[in-house]
């Protein structure tokens, strides 16, 4: 089986784009990353599109827009993970020669789906009782509070890091840095989680443009970012309560995905995870095995996960300081991978980074701890 | 409008939240509805047609102790339409090892802090679309939590 390689990506700046769609942006992510990767836009033989509530046939009204009507499409739903997975669904063709250039975006407009906060579906019976996405953190948060003694104050730093990462990036919806003090006086979302605790609504696309090691040769790309592995699993329903505190979803997609890629935690060099709530990011680092358990919060007051520091997690300002264009954002953390191993990625270069490893999570549903899980690992 | 006092086994056309979420008993009490795995033991909450430990498929529908105690909670500020805020919402541990999500009233959201004892009580939660009236749950502090 080929190995795969990422050869282009593209995004629009994240934000509040009122006066665009989803098809628009999708078409602008899909056309820098071909730009981006420098090949013809009829070399793509297939596309995959990631979102969760732009209605039928979303990505092929992106394709209608960009001439590569035609070629085989799916439109790929799995919640947060939406785009992670049309970039491994990509890589799966690839890696069965099916296909040798291969097309993966994903686009969200989320400001004309939804105002405020997001809420299981409301089949769901814990919608139906009042759970909100920020309500599942909340509770986590809570707990962890409760298990790890940390406190209200050091889980702000999260949002303060991330906040300050966006600030150094153009494609940022945050623009400027945030203060501890900003965070904790920011109005309670669900407590102990305050509106800065929160990814905002956000809408806007990104692209990847993913290819065969034949393909690589044929097209005389050198230095292509490999995708070292791309592991998806869904989350189980344990026929007992586990500690809300540790993500054993987290845990076992990463297992699958360093056996793949050959790698242990410690050879990572830079993380992008789903800080969809600062609290997250806590348990996502902690069940990647990258941070001791409950030890997070801690190593993030020392500088450990800043630009700089040990293992900067999310140097592109994370979903907290990019923003959460839902289907977009696990294409957007490739986009920003790619740049980061090609040292393309200006102030917020992570010197020398070798290994880098994005991860994604999302939705809920009663009984189970999540919903998808994906975590990819980039070489170069 | 019906009362909160009123029993809600003699309302007319009342439904569960959700189906096979929920039974009301014929003295307007009631109980959550798990499912039990008559191979394993596993209990499982919402009802599951398989059991996720063993696979067996025949899965006996079975009411829960309505006393539990609070794994975490938060207090909601924003909420899908229809909820009115703050309101407090709790992860409750059942005996037999299931965590139900629910509203915690009856208490001031604020006060609310895990390990509290809590009780089942099946309330009202509005109207479907054909004007039925929903049975739904809250938690309540127990007994002695309320001293």
């Amino acid at each position: 089986m080929s190995n795969v390689y990422v050869i282009g990506v593209g995004m629009t700046p994240f934000g509040k784009h009122p006066e665009r769609n989803a098809t628009d942006l999708g078409a602008e992510a899909a056309l820098a990353a071909i730009h981006d990767a420098g090949i013809e836009p009829r070399q793509i033989e297939a596309a995959y599109c990631g979102h969760v509530f732009q209605g039928m046939a979303m990505g092929q009204r992106v394709l209608a827009h960009i001439g590569l009507a035609g070629i085989p499409l799916t439109n790929v739903e799995n919640v947060c993970s939406s785009g992670a997975v049309a970039i491994r669904e990509a890589s799966l063709a690839i890696r069965a020669g099916e296909h040798g250039v291969v097309l993966a975006f994903g686009t969200e407009h989320l400001t004309s789906r939804f105002r405020g906060a997001l809420t299981p579906d409301p089949d769901d019976v814990e919608a139906a009782v009042g759970l909100t996405m920020p309500g599942i953190y909340a509770l986590r948060a809570r707990r962890y509070f409760e298990d790890f003694g940390v406190s209200r104050e050091q889980l702000a730093l999260v949002p303060v890091k991330n906040k300050g990462n966006a600030a150094l990036n153009p494609f940022a919806q945050f623009q400027e840095p945030v203060t501890v003090e900003q965070v904790l006086e920011s109005r309670p979302i669900a407590e102990p989680l305050n509106l800065l605790d929160c990814s905002p609504v956000t809408d806007g696309a990104a692209a990847a443009i993913l290819a065969s090691a034949a393909a690589v040769r044929r097209l005389g790309k050198r230095g292509a970012i490999r995708l070292a592995a791309s592991a998806l699993r869904t989350g189980t329903v344990d026929p007992e309560p586990t500690p809300m505190t540790f993500e054993p979803l987290t845990d076992a997609t990463a297992q699958d995905a360093y056996e793949r890629a050959g790698i242990a935690p410690e050879d990572v060099n830079l993380a992008e995870v789903h800080d969809c709530f600062s609290i997250a990011e806590a348990l996502r680092v902690e069940g990647l095995g990258l941070f001791p358990v409950g030890e997070y919060l801690t190593a993030v007051e020392r500088g450990d996960a800043s630009i700089g520091g040990r293992l900067p997690v999310n140097p592109s300002g994370g979903l907290l300081g990019k923003g959460h264009p839902l289907g977009a954002t696990g294409v957007a953390q490739v986009v920003e991978l790619v740049r980061q191993l090609r040292g393309e990625a200006g102030e917020r270069q992570v010197e020398g980074a070798k290994v880098g490893l994005a991860h994604c999570r999302g939705g809920k549903a009663a009984g189970i701890e999540g919903a998808a899980c994906t975590v990819q690992v980039l070489t170069r | 409008m019906t009362s909160a006092s009123q029993p809600l086994a003699s309302r007319n056309a009342a439904v569960p939240l959700r189906p096979g979420l929920l039974e009301v008993d014929t003295d307007g009490t009631g109980h959550l509805l798990g499912s039990r795995c008559p191979s394993c033991g596993a209990f499982f909450f919402p009802q599951r047609h398989v059991c996720s430990r063993c696979l067996t498929e025949e899965l006996e529908a079975t009411p829960l102790s309505p006393r539990g105690t609070v794994y975490t909670c938060t207090v909601i500020h924003q909420a899908a339409p229809g909820f009115e805020v703050p309101y407090a919402l709790g992860y409750v541990d059942l005996p037999e090892g299931v965590r139900v999500l629910g509203q915690i009233a009856g208490v001031e959201p604020d006060a609310v802090r895990i390990g509290m004892e809590v009780e089942l009580s099946l309330e009202p939660f509005g109207e479907d679309d054909q004007g039925r009236e929903l049975i739904g749950y809250r938690f309540r502090p127990a007994p002695e939590e309320r001293r």
